[in-house]
């Protein structure tokens, strides 16, 4: 057990013994609920990608979400920052429901970072101006505080050198680091993950990976879809399994990768560990 | 001497049918370039056009006032020159260019005439016709001119201003052509003026006016409003369904009918209308491919990141689709200027190809035949311009770095 996981749960002090969750609303950490979704259904056309999804997220609670593609892993963090519309339930992220109100969305998303599979930095920026953009549109930030800011961010995520170059002359791995950097710069309570290493060469998953755990260290409170078993191994407070729309397990890591309960959890983990 | 013929051999005379298509194309080539140099030094009779040259540069505009034309062109000259120097300075400032690449010397010049040659040329051309030194001084102030400028204008690029500042400087700036516009108009109304000039006028106005309505159409056609998106979409349609021509002649002739003869505009305030709105429905369909190209995943941070619909629309997607379609976009600006020529056979404007017309009918001129020779000179006055407009269009395209994603 790494350091990061011992601090996790010990700093918690609440946090249950149990290794298996009854369900996903049992958080780790404080008891402090940052998110909640509630019986949130989606559905896209006649499909339904979501079905009555229950999860809570603790403050600084990191929790990883893995299962088959298709299982509306994804989904459910899109809908989370209204990027997708649930089509039943509720969502409140530290005290605001998404509702229709454009004002509550734009509440949300200003406390909410996101991480795309593809980066989605924007090409006709530099780097630098891709982390201050908004800062300075949505925060109203003075332009050298945001620069300071954006400065500061390069050197945690570890690439300063590349401020002033364009997404374009970045590496896949630089690029989705700036693209951290990005999210942090609007200081949001909470990140969420898409798949963040999935469109990497296998060489630069782990310049990302360890942005990610040094973030976790931190105490940011993080949603993360991933297939990389290993980082939910080691910085993951709950790893949540869902297939079909659905969450089939919720466990501690080591409950989750030694004693799978659900034959599907074991099914997909036989299949991803081979 | 062998690696020519052995380049012949393999380029031009690789089979028998390749040779008989070389020998074929050689002699229509050499015929045609025999024709041209022929009617350009021998045959043609360009007399009418060193006579009129006045007529076909600035139509009737009034002599008296001709200084105003003089002093209106070395100050776009400087303000051209100001203006380059300032975005110049502003970019090595924001890291975007290297400074070196605009230091001043034969490297520099040689550069600037490789780009501006053809127009350089015309307008040599055009002073040799004149004859006179009056243009020749203008040409020369207007060089001196640009050069101050451009020389100045890294100095006011490199201030640090604050907000009100540079407000100030873009106001004044942008103020200038407007001023100078006033300024000869006040003198000579706006029907009065002709010539080549009303050409460049037109097509300058219709350009600056129809790119904020075009990219305005463009994001009404995809708005989530119905009712813009119906109105945007049915305007498009209309204008494109109808032939420019007609469009020209609707407004010479029958807003007539419509509105009350007090409240019609002059002829070639209508002609810069119908030219604007005729353009943006083309350039609103251009940047609409533009915005479609931009994926998705733009929009998606730009909403992610808490920015409101209409920042996402102007700083994250319309910068990148507008940078998608610059050679759609220039084509479909030089084919407005080109246009212009139809102003005079539509509404009688008294632009470069009537003029060219109707000199042929002067008492001097009439009768000789000499339709081919004005033609031939207002043809390459046109292509002179548009070729250096698609020249430059493909540099600033290169300079932007299209296609670095």
């Amino acid at each position: 057990m790494s350091d990061a996981m011992t601090d996790g749960t010990t700093d918690g002090g609440g946090a249950p013994d149990a290794t298996v969750f009854a369900d996903a609303t049992q958080v780790a950490g404080t008891g402090d609920v940052m998110i909640e979704v509630e019986s949130v259904d989606k559905f896209f056309d006649d499909f339904q990608a979501l079905k009555d999804i229950d999860v809570k997220v603790g403050r600084q609670e990191v929790v990883v979400v893995i299962g088959p593609s298709g299982s509306g892993k994804s989904t459910l963090i899109r809908c989370i920052n209204r990027l997708e519309e649930h089509d039943a339930g509720r969502i409140v992220v530290d005290g605001v429901e998404l509702s229709n109100d454009v004002r509550n969305i734009q509440e949300i998303r200003r406390e909410t970072g996101m991480v795309f599979q593809q980066f989605n930095l924007f090409p006709h920026l530099s780097v630098l101006d891709n982390i201050t953009l908004a800062p300075r549109n949505v925060r109203k930030m003075p332009k050298a505080e945001a620069e300071k800011l954006g400065m500061e961010l390069l050197e945690r995520v570890r690439i300063p050198e590349q401020a002033k170059k364009y997404p374009g002359q970045l590496s896949g791995g630089q690029q989705q680091r700036v693209a951290i950097a990005r999210s942090l710069a609007m200081k949001p309570k909470v990140m969420l993950f898409d798949e963040p290493t999935s469109a990497l060469d296998p060489e630069m998953i782990n310049e990302v990976l360890d942005t990610m755990k040094d973030l976790a260290r931190e105490g940011m409170t993080m949603i993360v879809v991933t297939h990389e078993m290993g980082f939910a191994r080691e910085v993951a407070d709950r790893v949540v399994f869902m297939a079909d729309g659905q969450i089939v397990e919720v466990g501690t890591p080591e409950h989750f990768f030694t004693n799978p309960q659900e034959d599907r959890t074991k099914l997909f983990l036989s299949q991803i560990l081979d | 001497m062998s690696g020519a013929v052995t380049w012949l051999r393999r380029n031009l005379f690789r089979s028998p049918v390749d040779a008989v298509v070389t020998v074929i194309a050689a002699v229509v080539a050499g015929w045609v370039l025999w024709r041209t140099l022929n009617f350009v030094f021998v045959t043609g009779r360009w007399e009418i056009i060193r006579v009129n040259l006045r007529l076909m540069l600035i139509g009737r505009f009034p002599e008296a006032h001709e200084l105003r034309i003089a002093v209106t062109v070395v100050s776009l000259s400087a303000w051209g020159g100001l203006l380059a120097g300032i975005v110049r300075a502003r970019q090595v400032k924001a890291g975007r260019v290297d400074a070196g690449d605009t230091k001043f010397g034969v490297r520099r010049v040689a550069d600037l005439a490789e780009r501006f040659w053809i127009p350089l040329l015309l307008v040599v051309l055009l002073l040799a016709l004149a004859g006179t030194v009056g243009p020749v001084i203008v040409a020369v102030l207007s060089v001196v001119a640009a050069v101050i400028g451009r020389l100045i204008g890294p100095v006011i690029g490199r201030l640090e201003l604050p907000a009100i500042g540079r407000t100030v400087l873009v106001t004044v700036l942008l103020a200038i052509p407007v001023i100078l516009y006033f300024y000869v108009v006040t003198a000579v109304g706006f029907d009065d003026w002709g010539g080549f000039m009303l050409n460049l006028f037109l097509a300058a106005c219709s350009i600056i006016l129809c790119y904020p309505i075009g990219v305005l159409l463009a994001l009404g056609r995809r708005s989530t409003l119905p009712l813009v998106r119906v109105v945007c979409t049915v305007f498009i349609e209309i204008i494109r369904g109808a032939p420019l021509f007609v469009l020209l002649l609707f407004a010479n002739v029958a807003l007539g009918f419509f509105v009350p003869e007090s409240l019609v505009p002059s002829t070639s305030t209508r002609a810069i209308v119908v030219f604007t709105l005729f353009t943006a429905a083309y350039m609103a369909e251009i940047i609409r491919g533009g915005l479609q190209s931009v994926p998705s995943g733009q929009f998606e941070a730009a909403k992610a990141l808490g920015l409101s619909p209409v920042r996402q629309t102007f700083l994250i997607v319309l910068p990148q689709a507008i940078r998608n379609v610059i050679p759609a976009q220039i084509g479909q600006l030089i084919s407005l200027f080109k246009d212009t020529a139809l102003a005079g056979v539509a509404m009688g404007s008294f632009e470069l190809l009537r003029v060219s017309q109707a000199i042929t009918q002067q008492d001097d001129f009439a009768g000789q035949g000499l339709i081919g020779e004005t033609l031939a000179f207002g043809a390459v006055m046109f292509w002179a311009i548009s070729y250096t407009m698609s020249r430059e269009s493909q540099r600033f395209e290169t300079r932007l770095g299209v296609g670095v994603r």
